[in-house]
């Protein structure tokens, strides 16, 4: 089967609507292809985990581009200097690769508590990435907090660029252009990931925090990334934040009272689940919490 | 086109969208109902089937991407009219109550049994974070799972 035909013709019949096209792609260069020739009518589809509740939201595209049998977008590959995950990986397949990796722990756990078992055997990474209007990404913010770049594939060839810049321009790629990977500098860090639900499990974070530090020889910080999701529409990094960890011991209490004083650079999103103001004020806590798990357990 | 599936040792075709729902699929075109579309956003577990031998939300999984996996569901996990081990303690300990949950939290705990070495409380309710039951409370579904732990470890 070629993607010029894929699976689907006519009217659906349980529904009533045009039937939607679904070519699963064999190779990255054939799913690459398949989406340029679709243009915009057309959209990659990895896990389907957000893409089938794409009716609740009103949308639809008419045709879909399965990637996720693609095996080389499932890679989860490291070495000396980078982590290397394909964009396919499904939360899952995270938790098996990066358990002995200690310094890209925020990651590891985002992947590991995000959702529940079900969802993420099947979720990926490059749709936690790419599902814009998701504000609950876990994996999303924990990258944020390990500075991550991702590797965008197209007919044109390859460009790599930070998840930041990513984040600003994930709505507008260009037909046939996806994300191949995720690269992961290793580092000499600590890094942890903390989130809120409403239950214990199972449910969206109302808000959720990941911190990286760098310690000197005698604990102090002396460099400091901290990102937070699920409070504003996309996960961002909060700059303000790491000033005030950096020059500084790790101190919980200390670092939860500067979330407070810089709570007012975060414009909290109203939900069905929680109000604005509440996602807000329920940082320093979490900031609070994340610091106490950074610290060794002798200095607690 | 057709959609060649394998469900519970069968070879199927399905004429369905390749992005209906497979839990439609199962019940529409195929008659099995124990997978229940409840909240279709994976979050109730009440669609848990077993894809390739794992937990999944059928409610999310478009049939298009299922074909020539392995499907198994509530209603292949023991031979026809006869009931798993697991199935069999939760009707002896009177567990069940509406049943809605069910299906979906039998196969998450079948699957669960299957991979863990040492089954624990504690690891079952993590397993089942995926299945809401609001009627059972879960205390006494564990303890009827568990009560197969310890029939197996009695000498």
């Amino acid at each position: 089967m070629n993607h010029k035909e894929g699976l689907t013709s006519g009217t659906c019949r349980l529904s009533g609507q045009p039937e939607t096209g679904l070519y699963v792609a064999p190779t990255l260069d054939d799913a690459v292809a398949a989406l340029a020739e679709r243009g915009r009518e057309a959209a990659p589809l990895a896990g389907a985990t957000w893409i089938m509740r794409a009716p609740l939201r009103q949308e639809r595209h008419l045709f879909y581009v399965a990637i996720g049998q693609i095996a080389a977008l499932h890679d989860v590959s490291v070495d000396d200097r980078n982590v290397s995950i394909g964009a396919c990986a499904t939360h899952a397949e995270l938790i098996r690769g990066l358990a002995a990796i200690s310094d890209c722990r925020a990651l590891a756990l985002a992947a590991g508590n995000a959702a529940n078992p079900a969802i993420r055997q099947v979720a990926t990474i490059g749709g936690n990435l790419c599902a814009a209007d998701f504000p609950a990404a876990d994996l999303v913010t924990a990258l944020l907090c390990l500075d991550a770049e991702i590797e965008l594939q197209g007919p044109q060839g390859r460009d790599r660029i930070s998840l930041s810049h990513f984040l600003e321009i994930r709505t507008s790629l260009a037909p046939g252009q996806l994300v191949r990977r995720i690269i992961v500098a290793r580092a000499q860090r600590r890094s942890v990931h903390v989130r809120l639900p409403l239950r214990k499990a199972g449910d969206y974070p109302v808000a959720i925090f990941s911190l990286a530090v760098t310690l000197n020889e005698s604990g102090g910080v002396v460099g400091a990334s901290a990102a937070v999701g699920s409070v504003e529409p996309t996960p961002r990094r909060w700059h303000e934040l790491e000033a005030e960890l950096v020059g500084h011991p790790l101190d919980p209490i200390r670092a939860a009272e500067k979330a407070r004083h810089h709570s007012a650079a975060l414009r909290g999103r109203d939900a069905v689940e929680a109000p604005g103001w509440y996602r807000v004020s329920v940082l320093p806590s979490l900031v609070r919490k994340a610091v106490h798990a950074l610290r060794e357990p002798h200095e607690r | 086109m057709p959609i060649r599936l394998r469900i519970n040792g069968e070879d199927r075709v399905s004429n369905s969208d390749p992005l209906s729902p497979l839990v439609d699929v199962l019940r529409d075109e195929f008659f099995l109902t124990g997978a229940k579309p409840v909240c279709r956003e994976g979050f109730c577990g009440a669609c848990t089937v077993l894809l390739a031998g794992e937990p999944i939300a059928s409610c999310l999984m478009p049939a298009g991407l299922v074909a020539d996996r392995e499907v198994r569901t509530v209603e292949g996990l023991a031979p026809e009219g006869d009931l798993s081990p697991l199935q069999r303690a939760l009707e002896e300990h009177d567990v069940v109550q509406c049943g809605m949950c069910f299906p979906g939290l039998v196969v998450t705990l079948t699957r669960y049994f299957e991979r863990a070495e040492h089954p624990s409380r504690t690891d079952m309710k993590a397993a089942l974070a995926g299945n809401v039951c609001r009627c059972t409370g879960y205390e006494r579904i564990l303890d009827a799972a568990l009560s197969l732990v310890r029939t197996a470890e009695t000498p």
